[in-house]
């Protein structure tokens, strides 16, 4: 005890002495800082990454078919999304895992993705004025009608002479052989005076020519890809509380129906121009940004400004004359030309913003559709079934949604809800009993058409032929079906309008089931006690933990720990070596310091933990001041908050801040490295000293 | 004083060969000399003659090549690593040329050392016996200071205190006063002495310097790893002088 004193106050009191001992000290310093900081940082991220996980899609636990042959993949893995095999019924899997105490909620869930065509503009006004005809043909003109017909006729002619002047000038930049002559002669026929003289004396037939050969020729409409979870969506609700309805309304429990990301609605279906308009407004209220500086900003303003394409499609020619009394008045211009109006007030600048960005919304918006897709719109999706049909669906979109604190993520904004029931058709799977049903449909109706069966074997037979593709409807919607009331009750419309009961949505097809826990702390424990359950193992599922279940994301964390502590090893190996030259170069330099108290009567161990204690008070103190300026900074991060700069950091801050906290073993981890490889360095240079002679201390010469 | 029949220190026929590589030096040839307890011996010799050598002997730092050295009634060559380290705490107390102080501890703490690699005393009774010890060197109020803050005399007789603050039995000091000028020295060499004889510790001290050796009790001649002989430091300033012309 009286030894340990005084080795503290040699130690204390060499710490000092030396510049290299301040070098040692600095390094360190930085080591432990950045351990104490990265370590802190790494795990705020792991846990408000887990919370963003856990309360999006995830869960904390997840359930899916031990057939699978991938893994699942909530969030998609890098070649979309991964086979799992399907559940028959989730009834039996929830009943089984509600038996576990620790369980609170079973939601039922399917991620599949999809092809969808937003529309382009001659498709969508040429539907209107179809049905126009059609309401015409029924009920008998009225003016009003005559007056819509008129004005849409105008804008499809409108439309006609724009995409002339496109490829007029698409014909400079390009060799003229390489415009389709066909289209070329479609074009002149849709812009002469004698089509639109005749077109009523054969409206549908005026209607298909410009479906078929006009509107392919407008490239406005884009396929989108989107990705959507089929689930139980009053319960989901419930469960991932997180979850808000933005715009619209919850699907009605039991019906069929959509929830859009809202993300995605604003990314993807928004018109271009004002969602650009909407990001630079963003980013320079928000991020306090400005045109002048950020590139990205100029581009979003280039952007904007060359592509007037998509408002000026938009516009029939009634409302294109308003826009450019508008614009005119706005811009005090004579310019006649609706693009290059648009083209000039749509370049914007940071004094000119904010009142162009009013002026967008109030005076050229209301002419528009600002969306793509409208709720209460029905949205077909497309999808490849499971069997390998091409499946459509149509399902009404009820409103959009978003994660609270995943406003901005697109991994989590990529999310979108269906109901089970669409999600189920679009998967194309059938139960047991609706292939029975089939069955006796096919003995009902005597086998006229060519059913799922038949289909399916031609599919997988030899050569599939595609129009047994397209007459095998699964899924039993077949519009031109004659069957039993029970399967009429099936059709598309009646579907939209029929409310499933709970029975009916929980005793189907699944692709997993996310389990919330009561008590999450528990969540590697309740893991293991449910893959034991033999009840379980006869469902033949697979329990995974949320960071499996999301693919590669949930590992993200793991490797950026592999990187930090990467990083860590190798500066404490520096460390270890600067520490060890360092010390060996003190301790030659009191050889004479040693050997006289060796002569005057200090042992050998003396002389160990005196070395020894010197390194580890230098790194208690050094490491504790880059604990301490860590564990400061965290606070003060804390206190203050990483703002997640990219749109992506969002769902690994889970909200627009990373709010870091500093963990007791952070600050346990870095003090015992710090004091482990000082000692560890500090080993053979004070094993040396331990080997001085007491006969230094006589020798003069030095 | 009266010298008591047992030697302190022993030495006998003792030879000690350091090796350069393959060449062996012989520092010692075969020494024999008895020191009584009390004594103020001087060893005294021209450079390389083995004073250092013959001192390290005794000092315990170091081992003989033949012939046997006893300090205190043990025979050193029986003695482990540690029992020697022992045997230096406990018996010997140590002047170095370069006073050799721990340049990052205080004047007290630097005598006050020994005393807690000894752990006998509890604090108050360190403090008191350090105290005690400065006064008499003179520098008790210089007992914060540190080493580089003292001037080379006072720095030597911290050292003295230092190696008197255990109460050993055998002082060694080899050649304390040849850093020191000759006034200095001469107060180091007083010091000594009557530490020496308020105590009655054996000191035993090399010199080159006619005038240190004066005060022993008997100066032993070395010459080239041998006892030339013992003498009183009358005989051996006569034989100094004799030897210079
Ligand atoms: N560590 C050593 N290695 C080799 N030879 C040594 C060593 N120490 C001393 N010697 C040699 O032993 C002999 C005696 O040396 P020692 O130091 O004992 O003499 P000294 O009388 O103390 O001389 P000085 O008056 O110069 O201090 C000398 O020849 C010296 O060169
Ligand atoms: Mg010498």
């Amino acid at each position: 005890m009286i030894t340990l004193k005084l080795l503290l106050q040699v130690a204390f009191r060499n710490l000092f002495k030396s510049w290299v001992n301040l070098i040692i000290g600095g390094v360190i310093f930085f080591a432990t800082f950045l351990v104490v900081t990265g370590g802190a940082l790494l795990d705020s991220i792991d846990s408000s990454m887990s919370r963003s996980i856990i309360g999006s899609i995830a869960g904390h636990l997840q359930v899916y078919s031990d057939k699978s042959k991938e893994e699942l993949a909530l969030f998609g893995a890098m070649g979309g999304e991964t086979d799992i095999a399907a559940l028959d019924s989730f009834a039996p899997i929830k009943a089984a895992l509600e038996k576990h105490p620790n369980v609170q909620t079973v939601v039922p869930m399917g991620t599949s993705g999809a092809l969808i065509t937003s529309g382009n503009t001659v498709d969508l006004t040429l539907a209107r004025l179809r049905a126009l005809y059609r309401k015409n043909t029924a009920e008998g003109e009225t003016a009003e009608r005559r007056g819509q017909i008129d004005s849409l006729k105008q804008h499809v002619r409108q439309l006609a002479e724009l995409l002339q002047s496109e490829l007029a000038t698409r014909r400079e930049l390009i060799r003229e052989d390489q415009v389709d002559p066909a289209d070329a002669a479609a074009l002149e026929r849709a812009r002469s005076e004698a089509f639109w003289a005749d077109f009523d004396k054969d409206p549908l037939g005026s209607l298909e020519f410009l479906e078929n050969q006009l509107a392919p020729q407008v490239a406005d409409g884009d396929l989108l890809y989107i990705r959507y979870v089929g689930t139980d969506l009053a319960s989901f609700q419930k469960t991932f509380d997180r979850m808000q309805i933005v715009d619209g309304e919850a699907v009605p429990p039991g019906k069929r129906g959509m929830l859009l990301s809202k993300f995605f609605y604003e990314e993807f279906l928004k018109l271009k121009s004002a969602r650009r308009m909407d990001l630079i407004k963003e980013a320079r209220d928000m991020n306090k940004k400005t045109i002048a500086l950020d590139p990205l900003l100029q581009r979003y303003v280039k952007e904007t400004s060359t592509q007037t394409r998509e408002i000026v499609f938009q516009l029939d020619p009634i409302k294109t004359k308003q826009a450019t009394a508008r614009l005119q008045d706005i811009l005090k211009s004579q310019e006649t030309d609706l693009s290059r109006l648009l083209s000039s007030f749509l370049t914007v600048n940071d004094e000119n913003f904010d009142l162009r960005y009013k002026q967008f919304y109030e005076q050229l918006v209301p002419l528009l559709d600002l969306y793509r897709i409208k709720l209460g719109d029905k949205l077909t999706i497309t999808a490849f079934s499971r069997t390998g049909y091409v499946q459509s669906v149509s399902v009404p979109i009820y409103g959009t949604y978003q994660f609270s604190g995943l406003e901005k993520s697109p991994l989590a904004g990529a999310v979108n809800l269906m109901d089970l029931v669409s999600f189920r058709e679009l998967y194309g799977y059938l139960t047991e009993e609706a292939k029975a049903e089939i069955a006796q449909l096919k003995q009902k109706s005597g086998a006229a058409e060519v059913k799922r069966e038949d289909a399916e074997e031609a599919l997988f037979g030899e050569e599939s032929s595609p129009t047994l593709v397209a007459e095998a409807t699964p899924g039993l919607i077949n519009d031109d079906e004659q069957v039993s009331a029970n399967t009429a009750a099936l059709r598309s419309e009646d579907m939209l309008k029929r409310v499933y009961s709970q029975k009916e949505l929980e005793d189907g097809m699944v692709l997993s089931a996310a389990i919330i826990l009561k008590d999450p702390e528990e969540l590697n424990a309740t893991l293991a006690e449910l893959a034991r359950t033999q009840e379980l193992k006869d469902l033949k599922l697979r329990v995974v933990s949320w960071q499996q279940a999301v693919g590669i994301i949930g590992q993200f964390v793991l490797m950026m720990k592999m990187v930090l502590w990467g990083v860590i090893v190798i500066l404490f190996v520096v460390v270890l070596a600067i520490i060890n030259n360092a010390v060996m170069m003190a301790t030659l330099q009191r050889v004479r310091e040693v050997g006289t108290m060796r002569a005057i009567g200090a042992q050998r161990s003396f002389i160990l933990s005196m070395i020894l204690l010197e390194t580890v008070v230098l790194g208690l103190a050094f490491g504790g001041l880059g604990a301490g300026a860590g564990s400061a900074l965290i606070s003060w991060l804390g206190n203050v908050g990483i703002p997640a700069g990219t749109e992506e950091l969002y769902f690994f801050f889970s909200g627009p801040r990373l709010l870091p906290t500093l963990g007791a073993n952070n600050l346990i981890t870095a003090f015992a490295l710090v004091v482990g490889v000082s000692l560890f360095s500090t080993l053979y240079p004070a094993f040396l000293a331990t080997r001085v002679s007491p006969v230094t201390a006589m020798q003069t010469d030095e | 004083m009266s010298l008591s029949a047992e030697p302190i220190v022993s030495i006998n026929e003792v030879t000690k060969d350091y090796h350069l590589g393959k060449v062996v030096v012989p520092a010692l040839r075969g020494v024999t000399l008895q020191v009584h307890p009390g004594e103020f011996i001087s060893i005294a010799g021209p450079s390389g003659s083995g004073k250092t050598t013959l001192l390290n002997l005794i000092g315990c730092v170091d081992t003989a090549t033949s012939g046997v050295v006893r300090v205190a009634g043990k025979d050193t060559k029986q003695l482990s690593e540690r029992k020697l380290t022992d045997l230096r705490l406990h018996t010997i107390g140590f002047i170095f040329q370069s006073f050799n102080l721990v340049s990052v501890l205080s004047v007290f703490q630097n005598v006050e050392f020994p005393l807690l690699l000894q752990k006998k005393l509890n604090a108050s009774q360190r403090r008191e016996r350090v105290m005690a010890l400065l006064e008499q060197v003179g520098l008790a109020n210089h007992a914060k200071h540190r080493p580089n803050e003292l001037s080379g005399g006072q720095r030597q007789r911290v050292a003295v205190a230092r190696a008197l603050v255990t109460q050993p039995q055998i002082v060694l000091a080899d050649e304390p006063t040849a850093n020191l000028d000759s006034v200095t020295g001469q107060q180091i060499i007083d010091l000594m002495k009557a530490m020496n004889r308020e105590r009655g510790t054996t000191f035993i001290f090399s010199t080159h310097d006619a005038k240190v050796m004066t005060h022993a009790n008997a100066v032993v001649r070395l010459a080239d790893g041998k006892v030339l002989d013992r003498v009183t430091p009358a005989e051996a300033g006569v034989a100094l002088a004799a030897g210079g012309h």
